[in-house]
């Protein structure tokens, strides 16, 4: 292993050269050993020992020892997973229907409350139908793989999830990435793929940014260009828009999407995803989407919680009232203390370090022994220069708990404690 | 070997990876991109190259490079060490 051994990173490491299949790279072991990467590495996969609430406790990997944090770091942006009402209704179905629905959803898996979750949902998001899937990653990968074919064309912003990039994989679709955001990049790429089948595909909020997609402007060019539109509002839904129906709703545009995909594990507080579409566009995903129909359709009572999660979350305003109050005085907050938010728009903030890898891991450290669960963001999940913590604001915060946090990133980060 | 040399082994790998592109069309001063390139395509391109010349550099020097001249002049620093 070369001296620069702390520039590699994860995207070092995909293409194996070692002649024996089942084994890692030669120099992977030798990376992953160095005191320096293992010390990097040590912020992930750290043990909840509670709930994911914002006030939980963690078994850290740091000491060994179990602390009592605020957590900033889970997607339970309103609180969802651990609802009274929630897990009351999650118990009504896992007595009623047990575990699992134990079968894929074309043969015997599908039971009475997944057809009525996914009606709800499809009312909710304006459109036809709706087709749920045991994970959210599986609902891109499938609907992606199970829409596109060789020959056509995926448009995708360059920031998308991995999923996506992986359902565009598997579909043997072409796929071209336009620059973030960039209309004048996009407007190239359908140039290029005039006269194809053409899917274009954003998010609602950007995972690692917290930025929304220029989507009215973004549908005028796919209508121009005759192109489908596919919206991936995993973070969005339950908390843009009115009713909370998402950035499309936010925008005033829910009736030109094509595709709208939304998962069931952040602010649902569940687990799995669904895409909600034409009718005629979902009975066609059914025979085509293996995520779907080569999976045991989705634990009956995790959709009894979801249902009831739906219900709590649309039947007022209060629990995303509660969320944006929480970002406007955080984001105040650090803004008053200088850091660099990037564009955030939402309520996933970005706190950019920049190029340090060791500066970012010393700051984690450091905040996590005082007490806030903070989690790093390095390359290649981010660009090498803008190295990042990712705030998840949650509707669970309290002031104190807000102002515990501002004092802890002003005493790290701002001010350098150890 | 010289900056010229790791240059045609690019674009023999370039060849190989993207559709309609021949390598004797392909200037090192343009971008990967505008020979219609995506990202996934760019790390096969960079992967194949660096296995091809029998050196491992790390992506984060890679990935503000501007074109492929660029990328000759990160890989040479490499063989030269």
């Amino acid at each position: 292993m070369p001296d620069n051994i702390l520039n590699f990173s994860l995207a070092d490491f995909f293409f194996n050269d070692n002649p024996d299949v089942l084994g890692a790279p030669s120099d992977f072991e030798e990376w992953m050993a160095h005191p320096a990467v293992r010390k990097g590495f040590s912020f992930f996969e750290q043990v909840l020992l509670e709930a994911p609430r914002v006030s939980t406790r963690i078994l850290s990997n740091l000491d060994g020892r179990e602390h009592r944090i605020i957590n900033l770091t889970s997607y339970n942006y309103l609180g969802l997973s651990t609802h009274p009402e929630v897990i009351a209704a999650s118990k009504a179905a896992l007595d009623k229907y047990g575990l699992g629905s134990s079968g894929a959803p074309l043969l015997s898996g599908t039971l009475d409350i997944h057809v009525e979750f996914a009606r709800r949902l499809a009312e909710f998001k304006g459109k036809e139908d709706c087709l749920l899937y045991s994970s959210g990653l599986g609902a891109n990968v499938g609907a992606i793989q199970g829409i596109m074919r060789k020959g056509d064309y995926l448009i995708m912003d360059e920031k998308c999830h991995k999923s996506l990039v992986d359902g565009g994989t598997l579909s043997g679709a072409k796929m071209l990435f336009f620059a973030h955001n960039d209309l004048d990049n996009l407007q190239m790429m359908l140039e290029k793929a005039k006269g194809k089948r053409i899917l274009v595909v954003v998010e609602g909020v950007y995972s690692m940014d917290g930025d929304l997609p220029k989507l009215p402007e973004i549908l005028d060019l796919c209508e121009a260009y005759n192109a489908g539109s596919y919206i991936d509002e995993a973070h969005s839904t339950l908390i843009f828009g009115e009713n909370g129906r998402g950035v499309a709703e936010h925008f005033g545009v829910e009736d030109r999407i094509g595709v709208s995909f939304g998962t069931l594990s952040k602010s649902f507080g569940g687990v799995g995803g669904f895409v909600c579409a034409t009718k005629s566009l979902i009975r066609y995903l059914k025979g085509y989407s293996s995520a779907w129909n080569f999976s045991c359709a989705p634990s009956p009572a995790v959709t009894g919680g979801l249902m009831k999660a739906l219900e709590v979350a649309t039947r007022d305003s209060s629990l995303r009232d509660t969320l944006w109050a929480n970002v406007s005085y955080l984001k105040k907050g650090l803004e008053g203390l200088g850091l660099d938010l990037g564009g955030s728009e939402s309520h996933v903030i970005p706190i950019i370090i920049g190029p340090s890898g060791e500066k970012l891991m010393g700051y984690a450290g450091a905040m996590q022994k005082r007490g806030l669960f903070l989690q790093p963001v390095d390359f290649p999940a981010v660009p090498a220069h803008a190295r990042r913590f990712r705030i998840s604001v949650s509707s669970q915060l309290s002031r104190e708990e807000m102002d515990e946090t501002l004092t802890i990133i002003e005493d790290v980060i701002v001010k350098g404690a150890d | 070997m010289t900056k010229d040399e790791i240059i045609e082994v690019i674009k023999v790998v370039i060849e190989d990876n993207l559709d309609d592109v021949s390598a004797g069309d392909i200037d090192p001063r343009k971008s990967m991109k505008d020979y219609g390139a995506n990202s996934l395509d760019m790390i096969e391109v960079v992967s194949c190259s660096m296995r091809e010349l029998n050196i491992k550099v790390p992506r984060a020097e890679l990935a503000e490079l501007q074109n492929i001249e660029a990328l000759a002049d990160k890989f040479l620093e490499y063989t030269d060490a």
